[in-house]
């Protein structure tokens, strides 16, 4: 690893000055998890770090009726997944952090750092697309509030600029009659989903017809994909079975998955069609519950 | 087959009732845990030497390359760097396994063979110093055309790995006994089916990582993480022209070894011992996982055709096999590793005829060679899932037709011949598949499919051998020196290692158990070349036959000294006199008695004094097999054969295609008598689980070009906790007349059954055969959907 | 200046140190190279075999994947810190008894993740120990003596059997 210029602000002000000092000759670090790797192997090699991971002030799990959840960008996966408010309203969201990685990295990566990193294969930013989640970035100019869904922009890279900072991870709050479930593909606990679905279905609890859903894929694109086609079929109909069975093959022929060394984008592509269906049935049973 | 009787110069010792023992065939902790769980023992990359520099390889970007110049000068005006060498400074030593095999260079002089190959080498004062040094040597190549497969390598005109190969042929052999077409000819059914083992990691956790230093300019020292030292100290002798007094290696802790790498030599070991000699101080080299994942030894893909052909109640007439390997840039221990695709073809099953041609090929590729199940797993593999497909076909039970053509155990004082002349005096594997399938209630598992939603069950089984012992070419002797303090207390000097699977607690018990005392009574001294007595190593199951063999010779022989003593203080002859629980007495008059310590005290002080060591060898050892032996394929090569059955029980998820072990998992193991249980069942399901269930479902090396493209641990999958079975171990108990208390190996045997069973098992779950391993989701959904449209 | 050293003052086995360290040092290094703690090994460097596996401010982390100055101000629990004098934890006793133990080569990063685990959840289900054990490879065991080992010093620790 090359040698670089550290800083190690604690506040959110003194880092958003470095950033902004610094901009394109910078990088932030929080735990580092996704960053070291690829520092050490050489392909990044940034002339200054700039560490947050000891701003406090970024660590925090809120939740109002009203407002919703708010998580600090510094927020650690542990810590989201052993949340006793994750747990109680957004549980999926502790479901999919128990299935990230293993727990050495889920005690020190973050987040923030998760989410910045723009990994399509990435688990929580499906789960927060089907969220309708924001996020709030910063830099010294100001705050601007974007859909997790706008972050992604392609493989690797999100909508950051040099000199801002992710803030908050923002969730509203869950509508009744709504169920969220996510699933992947892993061959081994922990590994990254070969592909993944997750599913939020909205019912309307009268003649149980689907008023409104998300479907958003991992691994199938060079972002996180909201697959708004198969969306189209569910909407204002009863799900049956067979209804999911043709959502899966909707969503699997929006995808446009990677071929790697772990799957083909063919193999992939059928996958999309169980992982969809096995998310849609979960998020339904839970969307009939409450 | 015929049934001999045992020669008179093999009679075996008498063994014990194991209700006698004091220490073997119980538990008992491994003499070394504590240092492990303190974190006080020390591997290679923990030493740390006064004054010590770092080394850092420069390595090859081609496959296949002439070097045609290498410029150092920039390297060596670098500030922090003490010392550059190049290939040439070995002055054109080749070294190799064996002496007829001497095709490698420690650093690669004219040509380089495999991507990443070491050209030259820098020692400097910190790490990143050394790696900087080696971005500034300058080398011109001239890239040159390669072969990546058997197939490229065996093409009329394919470019020459090495010069004087022709062919590529590495090794090759042809063996034929008794006649196969005349057993085909007389068979109900014969199948042909080829199957493909993939190109796998050794697995161990610790990089290969030397520290070396010379105390003056003829007197080498190292620590290093090597499984056979004796090997190495033979070839640095070789390499430096120094006598074998003079070169001392020795053994730090070893994260494992599994039969390849830390067994012989890597760039790294050379390029550290010239980089000292250079620079006048240690030098330390650590190879990362990355090193280690794309230039260290793999064990070879292989492609095995196997013809078989049974008589309607599916007894085996007649096998003929065809295997092809990769045998990477080097020979290493390829000739070994192909042999023994046939060696064991002759168990664990009764066959009247067998034929094979074997063909291993120079690619380039990095080198192949041992690891677990060495060689006997490829085709034991397509041997056990090819035995089902045709029990499928005959409407025989798997577990009904392993058990029809199961060897007998020999009664005692009886051989087991087989047509290739090995030797068996012990066979457990039928009670080890009754046992297995009983404990695992085969049969009702077998009546009832069992289907949950999209989750399919099956249960499948493989019976296996592995060799023990390995009496093979070149120097295979070894002793022990067991020394006795005058206080009582015992050292204890073998050159066996320990690499991890516990032979040092082994050969304390086995000293512990002769001389009548405690293991807390026995310290063993690591391995110091410049000390401890030869040994071989740690390969081929030799370590507690043949090392314990010795061990318990040399504690024999202290013993005598002893109880010559004791006798002659009791006025009786001395083998009328035991010692047990550190008491001497009289076997026919107890009272008659006298403390360990008394005796030993006596024995040392009383004029004139004596010094109590015990010396022993193995006798087993010395008799050589060897690579002439190869090429016929017969005669015995072990001095004993374990042997295993293991069922596994399957989860396939038939929507995906993800295939999981469930924890009904059981394997019977026959290892004679296993000298310390709980470190037998360890031994045994790790064996099954790492080489085994990774092989049938996780791993395999994918190559593009001579590149490693999966080169770290999640992108290349090893088998973790969260899916390992918790499979249940049963010991079949054989007590073999040619092991030390009646033991064999333990463990090699399972790592060639859990492939096998598993995809049995996949099989009888989901109604696919997949031979091409591993049973990966994507390979088996294809299958799956394959099936479906055909129906 | 790139390079230039920084503070790092950080309690280790419940030590305090303070050490000029380099931004680029891994915590690894610092525990190996500069405190001579050995116990925690160095194994692939990138985050996938975790015998370097330490115990930061009560959490189990990978120290070859965080910056040493990311340390600054916290506490880190090494192999070396887990025994009492001669007295071991029980952990490393089960360890020990069970025939856990093989090459060892895993061992440290595996024992101080399990006190990790049974510190924060002291009756651990099978499932659970299991998802603790996966972030640390092992080649030789199978497992299952390891988690098994991690059960039996759970009920030790708990008092019961």
């Amino acid at each position: 690893m090359k040698d670089f210029e550290y800083f190690a602000p604690k506040t959110v002000e003194e880092s958003l000055s470095f950033l902004s000092q610094y901009k394109e000759e910078s990088k932030i670090i929080a735990g580092g998890q996704s960053m070291l790797v690829i520092m050490r192997q050489g392909l990044l090699a940034p002339e200054n770090v700039v560490d947050i991971k000891g701003i406090t002030a970024l660590d925090y799990i809120t939740y109002d009726e009203k407002e919703g959840l708010r998580i600090g960008a510094l927020t650690t996966h542990r810590a989201i997944e052993k949340s006793p408010i994750i747990q109680k309203h957004f549980g999926v969201l502790s479901e999919m952090e128990r299935n990230l990685a293993t727990i050495q990295t889920r005690n020190w990566g973050t987040i923030g750092g998760n989410l910045c990193h723009g990994d399509p294969a990435g688990d929580p930013a499906p789960v927060l697309i089907a969220l309708d989640a924001k996020l709030k970035l910063k830099s010294l100019s100001g705050e601007r509030i974007i859909t997790m869904e706008e972050f992604s922009k392609d493989l690797l890279e999100v909508d950051l600029k040099p000199d801002e900072m992710l803030i908050e991870i923002q969730v509203p709050a869950k509508r009744p009659h709504t169920g969220i479930a996510q699933e992947k593909l892993m061959v081994m606990q922990g590994d990254a989903g070969i592909v993944g679905a997750a599913v939020s279905i909205t019912l309307k609890p009268e003649d149980g017809i689907c008023e409104d859903t998300r479907v958003v894929l991992s691994n199938a694109a060079s972002v996180p994909l909201r697959v708004r086609e198969a969306e189209k079929r569910l909407i204002g109909k009863v799900i049956s079975s067979h209804l999911l069975a043709e959502v899966g093959e909707v969503a699997s022929a929006e995808a446009d998955p990677p071929s790697d060394l772990h799957a083909s984008a063919e193999y992939r592509r059928e996958m999309v069609k169980v992982f969809v269906k096995r998310a849609a049935a979960k998020a339904l049973e839970r969307a009939k519950i409450g | 087959m015929a049934k001999k009787k045992v020669k008179k110069e093999e009679k075996p010792g008498v063994i014990l009732k194991p209700e006698e023992y004091s220490i073997i065939g119980k538990p008992f902790p491994r003499v070394d845990a504590r240092a492990k769980v303190t974190g006080e023992a020390k591997f290679a990359a923990d030493i740390e030497m006064p004054d010590m520099l770092w080394g850092a390889l420069k390595r090859s970007p081609y496959a296949h390359a002439r070097i045609l110049h290498i410029d150092t000068a920039k390297a060596e005006r670098l500030p922090g760097v003490k010392a550059v060498i190049t290939g040439k400074d070995f002055g054109g030593f080749k070294w190799g396994w064996s002496r007829e095999t001497r095709d490698e260079e420690p650093l690669a002089t004219t040509k380089v063979r495999y991507l990443y190959e070491g050209v030259a080498a820098v020692a400097a004062i910190d790490e990143d110093i050394a790696q900087e040094a080696c971005e500034l040597i300058e080398v011109e190549y001239e890239s040159l055309p390669g072969v990546f497969d058997p197939f490229e390598a065996m093409e009329e005109g394919a470019p020459l790995v090495h010069d004087d190969r022709l062919g590529n042929i590495c090794v090759e052999y042809h063996w034929d006994f008794g006649d196969v077409e005349k057993g085909f000819a007389e068979s109900y059914l014969v199948q042909e089916d080829t199957f493909h083992t993939p190109r796998m990691a050794k697995g161990y956790i610790e990089p290969p990582a030397i520290v070396a230093y010379w105390t003056d300019a003829t007197h080498l020292t190292v620590h290093a993480a090597k499984g056979s030292p004796y090997f190495s100290y033979r070839i640095l002798s070789n390499c430096f022209q120094l006598p074998l007094s003079n070169v001392r290696v020795i053994q730090p802790f070893i994260g494992s070894d599994f039969g390849g790498t830390k067994n012989d030599m890597v760039n790294g070991d050379f390029a550290a011992t010239m980089l000292a000699k250079t620079a006048g101080k240690p030098v330390k080299i650590v190879y990362t996982q990355f090193d280690e994942l794309t230039t260290c030894l793999r064990r070879h893909p292989m492609w095995v055709t196997i013809k078989t052909g049974v008589t309607q109640d599916g007894k085996l007439k007649a096998i003929q096999t065809k295997v092809i390997s990769d045998g990477g840039a080097y020979t290493r221990m390829s000739p070994l590793s192909n042999y023994l695709t046939g060696a064991c073809m002759t168990l664990p099953y009764q066959l009247p005829n067998f034929k094979t041609d074997i063909y291993c090929y120079f690619t380039n590729n990095p080198s192949s060679a041992a690891m677990r199940g060495h060689g006997v797993y490829h085709t034991r593999f397509a041997g056990d899932v090819q035995m089902d497909m045709m029990a499928e076909k005959l409407g025989i039970d798997p577990v009904e037709i392993r058990l029809r053509n199961a060897i007998k155990n020999p009664k005692p004082g009886k051989l087991y011949e087989t047509i290739s002349k090995l030797h068996l005096a012990t066979c457990g594997v039928e009670e080890c598949i009754e046992k297995a399938a009983e404990a695992i209630n085969w049969k009702e598992k077998k009546k009832k499919k069992r289907v949950e939603g999209y989750r399919a069950y099956g249960v499948g089984v493989a019976a296996g051998t592995f060799l023990s012992g390995a009496k093979l070419s070149g120097h295979n002797a070894c002793a022990a020196i067991v020394r006795i303090c005058e206080d009582g207390s015992v050292n204890l000097m073998t050159g066996a290692t320990d690499v991890g699977q516990g032979s040092d607690s082994i050969m304390c018990a086995l000293t512990a158990e002769t001389l009548g005392i405690r293991l807390e009574d026995i310290d063993l001294k690591r391995v110091d070349t410049a000390h401890t007595p030869v040994d071989p190593g740690t390969y081929g199951s030799r370590v507690t036959v043949l090392a314990g063999e010795a061990t318990v010779n040399a504690a024999k022989d202290a013993k005598r000294q002893l109880l010559e003593i004791a006798a002659k203080e009791f006025g009786v002859k001395p083998d009328e006199m035991e010692i047990k629980n550190k008491k001497a007495f009289v076997k026919t008059k107890p009272e008659m008695n006298i403390s360990w310590e008394r005796l030993v005290r006596m024995a040392c002080y009383t004029t004139p004094g004596m010094v109590v060591i015990g010396k022993g060898q193995s006798t087993r050892g010395i008799s050589v097999y060897g690579l002439t032996d190869f090429s016929s394929g017969t005669g015995d090569f072990g001095t004993n054969y374990s042997f295993t059955a293991q069922i596994q029980e399957v989860e396939v998820d038939m929507e995906t295609g993800l295939v999981r072990c469930t924890d009904n998992s059981v394997i019977a193991h026959d290892c004679g008598f296993p000298l310390n249980p709980p470190a037998v069942d360890t031994q045994v399901v790790g064996g099954a689980y790492h080489p085994g269930v990774g092989a049938a479902l996780y791993c395999e090396f994918k190559m593009d070009k001579g590149l490693t493209v999966n080169p770290n641990l999640v992108d290349y999958k090893l088998p973790r906790a969260y899916e390992a079975p918790m499979t249940e171990v049963i010991h079949v108990i054989t007590n073999d007349p040619f092991g030390p208390f009646g033991a064999k190996e333990a463990s090699e045997g399972s790592t060639c059954t859990a492939a096998p069973a598993v995809i049995n098992a996949l099989h009888d779950a989901a109604a696919i055969w997949i031979k091409e391993l591993p049973a990966k989701p994507e390979k088996v959904y294809w299958a799956l959907k394959e099936k479906r449209n055909n129906k | 200046m790139k390079g230039e050293p920084k503070e790092l003052r950080f309690t280790v086995n419940g030590k305090l140190y303070e050490l000029q360290v380099k931004p680029k040092a891994l915590l690894s290094d610092v525990l190996r190279k500069d405190l001579k703690l050995t116990g925690t090994k160095r194994g692939c460097l990138e985050s996938t075999c975790g015998v370097c596996t330490v115990i930061l401010d009560g959490k189990a982390v990978r120290s070859c994947s965080i910056l040493a100055l990311q340390a600054n101000g916290h506490q880190v629990t090494t192999i070396e810190g887990l025994a009492q004098g001669d007295k071991l934890h029980p952990i490393q006793e089960a360890f020990i008894n069970h025939g856990a133990v093989e090459c060892g080569f895993c061992i440290p990063g595996r024992v101080m993740m399990a006190k990790a685990l049974l510190d924060e959840n002291p009756d651990p289900s099978r499932e659970e120990v299991r998802l603790a054990m996966q972030g640390i490879l092992c080649a030789d065991s199978g497992y299952v003596k390891q988690i098994e080992a991690v059960e039996i010093a759970a009920g030790k620790m708990r008092g019961g059997e």
